[in-house]
């Protein structure tokens, strides 16, 4: 194509020269000289003939090629027309298939705006929960907080707490009942309850403490109270499951199950109270009850069998109705003093008691008290050796007060010396250290070493003594508490058993010039 | 007829004075102990016709007494009274097993106690009569 159209510009250029030629020189021709010399020139050769010629043959040449052409342009445009009619064709399809495709996509549309819409409600749900997730990691977190302080409540809690499921497993327990099992409470979760606690030494109270867990899940009761008393005994082979200092210890057991939403039992709580003390004290507190009747009583039937003997006309004579007097009197006395310790104790505890305060001598104090105890020493044959009152020995305290502790203190001397004994009574001052001291010494039973620290509490009593004789663990619980507590003192003893005893008492000197002021 | 023996064991020295006075005024013959231990070494010595004891005693208390002297073939068919302080002390079943003739309650009655023994040792006497 490329070489026609080139051709074509050649041939086209040829005829356009030769006929500018042939025209050039015709005009010359007819013109000026210059055209002349030309055309002479021209005339010599035939050239404007040639060019004719080239003219002629170039412009039926290119007749020739416009009529292919127009005929090639007449086939293009038939062509053109075929390819119209099919492009047409091919648009009508293809708005068809377009009409087809709009359609699609308007369902399309539909079917995404359907999706949006859906979407939307889903935001909306996906919105709701988050919200929901937000409030529930918010509940998750209060939740977490009150097990946390739970778990401290509990671990916190001085009883014993464990929590096992519904298998039996341990879900959580503090450190009360690690100590009480002996298990690591941390570290024992998931583990059988029987393995930690049930005891195959034979103690029947940690077995029984197993049984009433099961027993209680069991039978679906709400809660159960129940008293279980563990042995203490130590085991042979496992560590697990003793009690860390082997006493055998009461405790009040309440075991309450545990419900989850659907009503089922899904746990049990079990929280042990160690009550041994107040056991104890209970049993110290009837044996006091018991221990104060007899006491009581004891100078009560003197008193009364003494009375009838003389309304009966049993005394023979004069001498013996004073006698019958004398141990009435006695005996009144022995009552009198014990409601006193009773009740002087009772009030020292609860602060009511009325203290009046006197500088009182000391010894002279313990020969008072000594008349009244002597009878008591003679009846046993115990000889008191007291000394000379001595210079200055005065405090300032209350003299009943005084008096009363001094009296026990001699009495308990009488009542632990056996017969032929004897009782050594001293007061010395101690000017450096401002105090005066008490000392009574005996030649008695003594006290067991490992008693010796409570021989001072209330109810308590020596137990290798108490066949001796009677008492109610008042009367020293009385010293140390008018001594100690009413009059910033200090009470002391010292002892060996079958040796003796020595109990005494020490109180601040009265100053002189506080005793100046008052004699 | 000869003197009843009484034993009295109380270790308060008032009330064996006073029971030994009121049985002494009233006929009998009385001997006297402190404690369990001394009593039952006097019971079998002196082989009373009755015994007066204390319940509650140091050393030995009145139960264990009674126990040890009906467990002594001289002296386990002695009457004993039993004198205590303390209210419920022991049980019927106890005094029964123990052949206690009599509990008395302290503060008790010397005259009371004398009826007491001599209800006791009279019957004894019916029965030991028509044995």
């Amino acid at each position: 194509m490329k070489f026609r159209r080139d051709l074509y510009v050649i041939v086209t250029g040829i005829v356009a020269v030769s006929l500018f030629i042939g025209a050039l020189a015709g005009w010359l021709d007819a013109g000026t000289e210059e055209g002349w010399r030309f055309v002479g020139y021209v005339q010599r050769a035939p050239v404007v003939l040639v060019c004719y010629i080239i003219g002629a043959v170039g412009v039926i040449w290119l007749g020739w090629y416009w009529l292919k052409l127009a005929g090639g342009i007449t086939s293009i445009a038939r062509r053109l027309k075929k390819e119209t009619a099919d492009c047409r064709l091919s648009i009508a399809d293809c708005k068809s298939k377009i009409g087809n495709r709009k359609s699609k996509i308007s369902n399309i549309d539909e079917l995404s705006e359907a999706i949006g819409e859906r979407i939307d409600s889903y935001s909306s749900v996906i919105g709701e929960l988050e919200k929901q997730i937000e409030d529930l990691q918010i509940q998750i977190q209060l939740t977490q907080r009150q097990k946390r302080n739970i778990e401290a409540i509990i671990y916190s809690i001085r009883d014993a707490v464990i929590v096992i499921d519904e298998f039996d497993r341990l879900l959580m327990a503090n450190e009360a009942a690690g100590r009480l099992f002996n298990f690591d409470f941390r570290s024992s979760q998931q583990r059988p309850i029987g393995e930690l606690v049930f005891s195959e030494e034979g103690d029947a109270g940690k077995n029984e403490f197993v049984d009433i867990l099961r027993q209680s899940r069991q039978s679906k009761v709400r809660a159960t109270r129940r008293e279980i008393e563990f042995s203490g005994k130590p085991q042979k082979d496992r560590k697990i499951g003793t009690p860390e200092d082997g006493k055998s210890r009461t405790f009040d057991c309440i075991v309450s199950c545990v419900y989850d939403e659907r009503g089922q039992i899904c746990g049990v709580v079990a929280v042990l109270h160690n009550i041994t003390r107040e056991k104890e004290i209970s049993q110290m507190k009837n044996d006091f009850v018991s221990q104060v009747s007899h006491e009581l009583k004891t100078p009560l039937a003197s008193i009364s069998a003494y009375s009838e003997m003389l309304l009966d006309g049993e005394a023979k004579d004069g001498r013996m109705r004073k006698e019958f007097y004398s141990v009435i009197q006695s005996q009144a006395q022995r009552l009198n003093r014990l409601i006193e310790d009773i009740l002087n104790t009772s009030r020292i505890e609860s602060g009511l008691i009325k203290v009046e305060r006197a500088p009182v001598s000391l010894t002279i104090l313990i020969e008072e008290q000594l008349q009244m105890i002597k009878s008591y020493a003679e009846e046993k044959n115990i000889e008191i050796i007291a000394q000379k009152p001595i210079v200055f020995d005065r405090v300032y305290a209350d003299k009943d007060m005084i008096s009363q502790v001094i009296v026990n203190l001699l009495s308990n001397a009488v009542k632990y010396t056996p017969g032929g004994g004897s009782i050594k009574i001293e007061t010395e001052v101690d000017e450096t250290a401002d105090i005066a001291r008490v000392s009574i010494t005996d030649t008695g039973v003594g006290i067991p070493e490992d008693e010796i620290e409570h021989v001072f509490d209330k109810f308590y009593r020596v137990g290798a003594n108490e066949s001796c004789a009677k008492g109610t663990g008042l009367g020293l619980n009385l010293v140390k508490q008018i001594i100690e507590k009413v009059h910033d003192g200090r009470v002391f003893v010292a002892s060996e058993p079958g040796v003796g005893s020595t109990f005494g008492f020490e109180l601040p000197l009265a100053t002189r010039g506080a005793v100046e002021a008052v004699v | 007829m000869a003197e009843k023996k009484v034993l009295v064991v109380d270790d308060e020295i008032h009330i064996v004075y006073v029971v030994a006075i009121k049985l002494r005024n009233n006929g009998y013959e009385v001997v006297t102990a402190a404690n369990g231990a001394e009593a039952f070494e006097l019971a079998c010595a002196e082989k009373p016709d009755i015994i007066v004891t204390d319940f509650q005693m140091p050393a030995m208390t009145g139960l264990e007494f009674v126990e040890k002297i009906r467990q002594n073939e001289e002296t386990k068919d002695i009457p004993v009274i039993l004198l205590t302080a303390r209210s419920f002390a022991i049980s019927k079943e106890q005094e029964q097993d123990l052949q206690i003739s009599g509990c008395l309650s302290k503060p008790f009655s010397p005259r009371e106690l004398l009826e007491n023994i001599e209800d006791i040792l009279y019957q004894r006497a019916v029965v030991n009569r028509e044995a």
